[in-house]
């Protein structure tokens, strides 16, 4: 079993690559159980046909963690995919962070984490130990970036090379990055610069998804592209990345770049 | 940061910021306390208080309530657990009720201030309490003082002293408070006030009448400086400790009140030289201490103790014990001689 997480900056397309991800490898034949691990519980919207499926930790909340079933937070959605939303508190009250530590526990005890891969959609960035959580031992050992060519998503990207980092110095991690994913914004040069600061913090540039209207017109026809239209060229971007995340077994512990090094590497592709 | 895990360094006055405002507003008898966070929090403190009223001899549950949070609490928020836990507590007609902060709650962020302004009823007094901050056994002493002299209004002027933070915890609290009045009473001065030991609310409203607060010991200068701001009152840094601690006690206390105190003072001395003397079969006998109290002053006080009944130091004398808390006045320094005497003759 492979069990991937996406991390990102806040906005760059995280939850957008992992469904069409996960439908792409549906399609493909695997058993895949998607979990959005974000208090905003969108990640799997598009796969459930825009539903928002409820979260574990509202169920937990109202009915407490004992009368919690995997049937009430495991919701099958596009050609088979498994979705599952962790959710957490409202904003600005208690802590998100132990709601996804407290999610993973309820799911690993209802043996929920089982499929050919499993796919983390983690949010914006690691803020705390609880949103690293995915890259903790036994769940994501596989880390892929999600970035843009803006530096402010550069920024982010590098972040987290620091926690894959700090996490795998551990004895029993296994917790490494598998590679950079390219949402692009379409600015000049653009996958050249994603792709040099991939081999910078030691890892590679795995799929250039370019922007294009189709994911707009998709998520407002409420699913991912690879539904809404297999046939298109974005269609096709996201099945290659899936061929790719299965083939894929350059782990890596990233190297990640001081601050002045990555602007420095920025303004070279301005 | 505390680093140092010899039990020669472990001692109840050593917990955590919690326990030690515990240790202070569980004295005040008619109010509740309650402990926002896990219910452990609430447990051993519960447990510690109990044990310490029956050593002393009156034995008493303490009133401690935990909003005892669980993991939901914890990712959700846990205000509405408090207000739930407060609004219950307020049906009893409390005095008062103390709301203690855990390390968890102040993690997690609530806003204990929100909720406690919505209660109405009786005073709802928040105490910062969260040990991982920095705080210590003596901040948490420290912030529940001066929480609950915050309740005092200013009054007429008695002439009396205040005790200030006598530690509830220890063994001889009401051996010292006993040797302290005597020393006042030799001076003409009576106790107005236990701040706080075993007092009431309505008890905290003379506070501000005393003219001399005297404080448990040096760290709680700024429990001494608050009362200062706010009444004007002088305070001395602590109680008498050691051989020669109860005659310069008086004098400190007969100047900073204006008495003459000479005759008191003369007495006292006396009284030292007396003491030493029902001690003297002890002088050149071989004594090391173990364990080495990690309080400087408790380790000035014992040497020089020592030294005045003659005692030789040696690594092959006897190991005499050394109090973590130095001894209070001639009676703590006469309880000592006794415990060495066993030690060396046993």
């Amino acid at each position: 079993m492979k069990q991937i997480a996406l991390y990102g900056k806040g906005g760059i397309g995280k939850s957008t690559t992992s469904a069409n991800l996960s439908a792409a490898l549906s399609l493909a034949g695997h058993s895949v159980l998607q979990i959005g691990c974000d208090p905003k519980r969108d990640s799997t919207r598009m796969l459930m046909a825009g539903r928002l499926i409820p979260t574990v930790m509202d169920l937990v909340r109202e009915r407490g963690a004992s009368a919690v079933t995997p049937q009430d937070v495991v919701f099958t959605g596009f050609h088979g995919v498994r979705c599952v939303e962790a959710g957490g508190p409202e904003p600005g009250v208690g802590c998100a962070g132990r709601g996804i530590i407290a999610t993973f526990q309820l799911l690993e005890k209802f043996g929920t984490l089982t499929g050919d891969i499993i796919v983390y959609d983690v949010l914006g960035d690691v803020v705390c130990g609880g949103f690293a959580m995915p890259m903790r031992e036994g769940y994501a050992q596989e880390v892929y970036l999600v970035t843009s060519g803006e530096l402010m998503s550069l920024y982010a990207a590098n972040n987290i090379c620091k926690a894959i980092q700090r996490l795998a110095a551990r004895p029993k991690s296994r917790c490494r990055i598998a590679g950079v994913i390219c949402n692009a914004k379409n600015m000049p040069r653009e996958e050249e610069l994603v792709a040099e600061f991939a081999r910078r913090v030691n890892s590679h540039l795995i799929q250039y998804i370019p922007r294009d209207r189709t994911v707009q017109l998709a998520e407002l026809d409420r699913k991912t592209v690879i539904e809404y239209d297999p046939a298109s060229e974005q269609a096709q971007r996201y099945r290659d990345l899936a061929a790719r995340v299965m083939e894929n077994s350059r782990l890596t512990i990233p190297t990640p770049l001081e601050i002045d090094d990555l602007e420095s590497l920025a303004r070279q592709y301005v | 940061m505390t680093s140092n895990p010899l039990p020669a360094s472990t001692c109840r006055t050593a917990g955590c910021t919690l326990t030690g405002a515990l240790s202070v507003v569980t004295q005040v008898t008619d109010t509740v306390t309650v402990v926002h966070g896990p219910g452990g929090c609430t447990h051993h403190n519960f447990s510690l208080l109990s044990a310490t009223a029956l050593d002393n001899g009156r034995p008493a549950l303490p009133p401690l309530v935990s909003t005892d949070l669980r993991e939901t609490d914890i990712v959700f928020g846990g205000e509405e657990a408090l207000d739930r836990t407060l609004t219950r507590v307020m049906n009893g007609n409390p005095g008062a009720i103390f709301v203690l902060s855990t390390c968890i709650v102040e993690t997690i962020g609530d806003d204990i201030e929100k909720i406690c302004q919505a209660q109405q009823g009786c005073p709802v007094i928040i105490v910062p309490t969260a040990g991982f901050l920095g705080g210590s056994f003596q901040a948490g002493v420290n912030n529940a003082l001066i929480a609950l002299a915050a309740m005092a209004e200013s009054s007429a002027p008695n002439g009396r002293v205040n005790l200030i933070g006598e530690k509830n915890l220890e063994y001889e609290v009401e051996e010292n408070y006993a040797e302290v009045s005597r020393l006042l009473s030799l001076l003409g001065l009576s106790v107005n006030l236990r701040f706080v030991r075993n007092i009431t609310t309505d008890e905290i409203a003379r506070l501000g009448a005393a003219r001399l607060n005297v404080l448990r010991d040096p760290a709680l200068i700024p429990v001494g400086e608050y009362l200062n701001s706010r009444f004007g009152t002088p305070y001395i840094t602590g109680f008498p400790i050691g051989l020669s601690g109860n005659s310069s006690f008086l004098a400190e206390v007969a100047k900073t009140c204006g008495i003459n105190g000479t005759d008191a003072v003369t007495r006292e001395r006396a009284r030292e030289g007396e003491l030493l003397e029902k001690f003297h079969d002890l002088a050149g006998e071989g004594v090391f201490f173990s364990p080495l109290p990690p309080d400087p002053e408790g380790r000035i006080a014992a040497r020089d103790l020592a030294r005045n009944v003659g005692l030789r130091f040696s690594d092959q004398g006897n190991p005499v014990p050394v109090p973590v808390i130095p001894p209070v006045g001639l009676a703590g320094t006469e309880r000592l001689l006794h415990r060495w005497r066993r030690a060396i003759f046993a």
